[in-house]
């Protein structure tokens, strides 16, 4: 007999993955300066990263984390590398590991990903100011951890909602 | 890469991935990190940039596609109240605009005329090239846009940008169908400007905030709070009189520029298309006719695209001599 969690075809938790990933990298580059008076821009794409290593985490590898880094590398004209190296590096130090993976409940995983921003974009910082050969701006990355700490429940509430109802899994899983 | 294990492995322990396959990851980011510095970026890699770029601008279009209509949805409900008042306010503008049309259409003629006779080609208005704003990555590293023309359009790296204010940047990466611009706050951006009103020239040095610095003004600069600052042309990349913004005095007695095009959200651009004016140590020799000989060396260094037409249909060019006395002849030819 399978197991609940077997329900869903492997293939749509994929695709929801793909596809969750390609919008987050895609509104992060978006101009939303269009858009008056918005210029505050959490950083989806790590947001997408963390919980989809958490729940699947067979679909967020390291050359899959590296591949997106460097993604947003190229998207956003950052030097090649910084993205890659700093979520490479924050989210296989605070993925979540053991059995269950990510736990149901909202808090530990606000502080494991509080935790995971807060690495990379120190990371991006360091790597980026050695690559600009001057210090990096550091107000657009307060911003932007300020942001994402603000927005993360929004999605992680609605991933855990879905995980409770579903056993497991994340968008089709 | 996940790792082969049996499921009650799989159990235990979680998803386990590959540390060679990581340890090589986290080597090849920090090898790029190294290599791709923007100071000093490789063709190759700037190349692969430009490549990207051009696959993800369409893509990117179409999200700013629906930004572009949000935009406009609050100053048009925000305006109904005020239509009627802003439409005789507007004929009012469009009797007294006839008038100047008439004046510029003058002055413009006037200005070929004495373009002409003095052998002087300025970029025409038309000859600009419009684009729209497909992204806007705001982050730490880089202040930039990517435009949806590129090298298709004539767009090439350097030539300047503008909105309908006043300067945004110029371009430093181009792809055939984007490229993405350098704004005036971005880090590395160094523009050669002067106050209009005395002439009183300055670096305009981008940190990334809002207001770009004015460096090396001199003791006592005679630049006041208010001043247009406007391109100066001095380095030759960009043409001199482009608007930038207006000066502001710092507490700390410094300068800086309020930007004209920080007006409006840099949505649409012109692509300014503007030939750098080249050194005189880097001009090709003229072509003249000499008495001697083209020498081996001659026949590489003093090479001009013409030339090159010319050698591949058998013809023989008559070269100038490269330095020395022989520059007398140059001299006398011109």
């Amino acid at each position: 007999m399978r197991k609940p969690t077997e329900r869903t075809s492997p293939w749509l938790a994929a695709t929801g993955c793909i596809l969750s990933v390609l919008v987050a990298l895609i509104v992060q580059a978006s101009p939303t300066r269009l858009v008056d008076g918005l210029t505050i821009m959490p950083t989806w794409t790590l947001m997408a990263i963390f919980l989809w290593s958490g729940v699947r985490p067979q679909f967020m590898p390291p050359i899959a984390v590296f591949a997106i880094g460097l993604t947003q590398d190229l998207l956003t004209g950052a030097p090649m590398g910084v993205w890659a190296l700093s979520y490479l590096v924050a989210i296989s130090v605070f993925r979540f590991r053991g059995e269950d993976g990510m736990p149901r409940d909202l808090p530990p995983v606000l502080l494991r990903f509080g935790a995971t921003l807060l690495l990379a974009h120190g990371i991006a910082f360091a790597a980026g100011s050695f690559a600009l050969e001057q210090m990096a701006d550091l107000q657009p990355l307060i911003i932007e951890i300020i942001a994402s700490i603000l927005m993360f429940p929004l999605p992680a509430y609605l991933v855990l909602r879905r995980r409770r109802s579903r056993g497991s899994g994340f968008i089709g899983g | 890469m996940a790792s082969r294990r049996s499921t009650r492995q799989d159990a235990e322990q979680g998803v386990r991935f590959s540390r060679t396959l990581f340890i090589a990851l986290l080597v090849i980011s920090g090898a790029l990190i190294a290599f791709d510095r923007p100071a000093s970026r490789s063709a190759p890699f700037a190349s692969f940039r430009a490549g990207f770029t051009d696959v993800s601008a369409p893509l990117l279009d179409l999200v700013a596609q629906p930004l572009r209509g949000i935009k406009n949805i609050g100053p048009y409900w925000r305006r109904q109240g005020e239509l009627v008042e802003e439409n005789a306010q507007l004929r009012q503008q469009l009797i007294e605009a006839r008038y100047w049309e008439d004046l510029a259409y003058r002055q413009r003629d006037r200005i070929e005329v004495y373009e002409d006779a003095l052998d002087v080609e300025s970029a025409a208005i038309e000859d600009r090239i419009g684009a729209w704003t497909v992204a806007d990555p705001r982050g730490p590293f880089v202040r930039a846009r990517l435009i949806g023309r590129g090298s298709d359009a004539g767009i090439q790296d350097g030539y300047p940008v503008i909105n309908l204010y006043g300067l945004v940047g110029r371009v430093y990466e181009t792809g055939r169908r984007s490229a993405r611009v350098l704004l005036l706050t971005d880090l590395n951006s160094r523009v050669p400007v002067m106050a209009d009103r005395s002439n009183a020239r300055a670096i305009l040095v981008g940190d990334n905030s809002e207001f770009p610095r004015l460096d090396y003004v001199g003791r006592a600069p005679d630049i006041q709070a208010g001043d247009r600052i406007v391109s100066s042309g001095d380095d030759g990349i960009l043409p001199r009189g482009l608007p930038v913004g207006e000066a502001v005095a710092t507490r700390e007695g410094g300068w800086r520029v309020r930007l004209y095009s920080d007006q409006a959200p840099v949505d649409f651009v012109w692509v300014w298309p503007y030939e750098r004016v080249t050194p005189p140590d880097q001009e090709i020799e003229p072509v003249t006719p000499t008495q001697f000989p083209p020498t081996a060396v001659d026949a590489g260094a003093n090479q001009d695209p013409d030339e090159d037409a010319d050698e591949e249909a058998g013809e023989e060019v008559d070269r100038a001599p490269a330095s020395g006395g022989d520059g007398n002849a140059t001299e006398e030819a011109l």
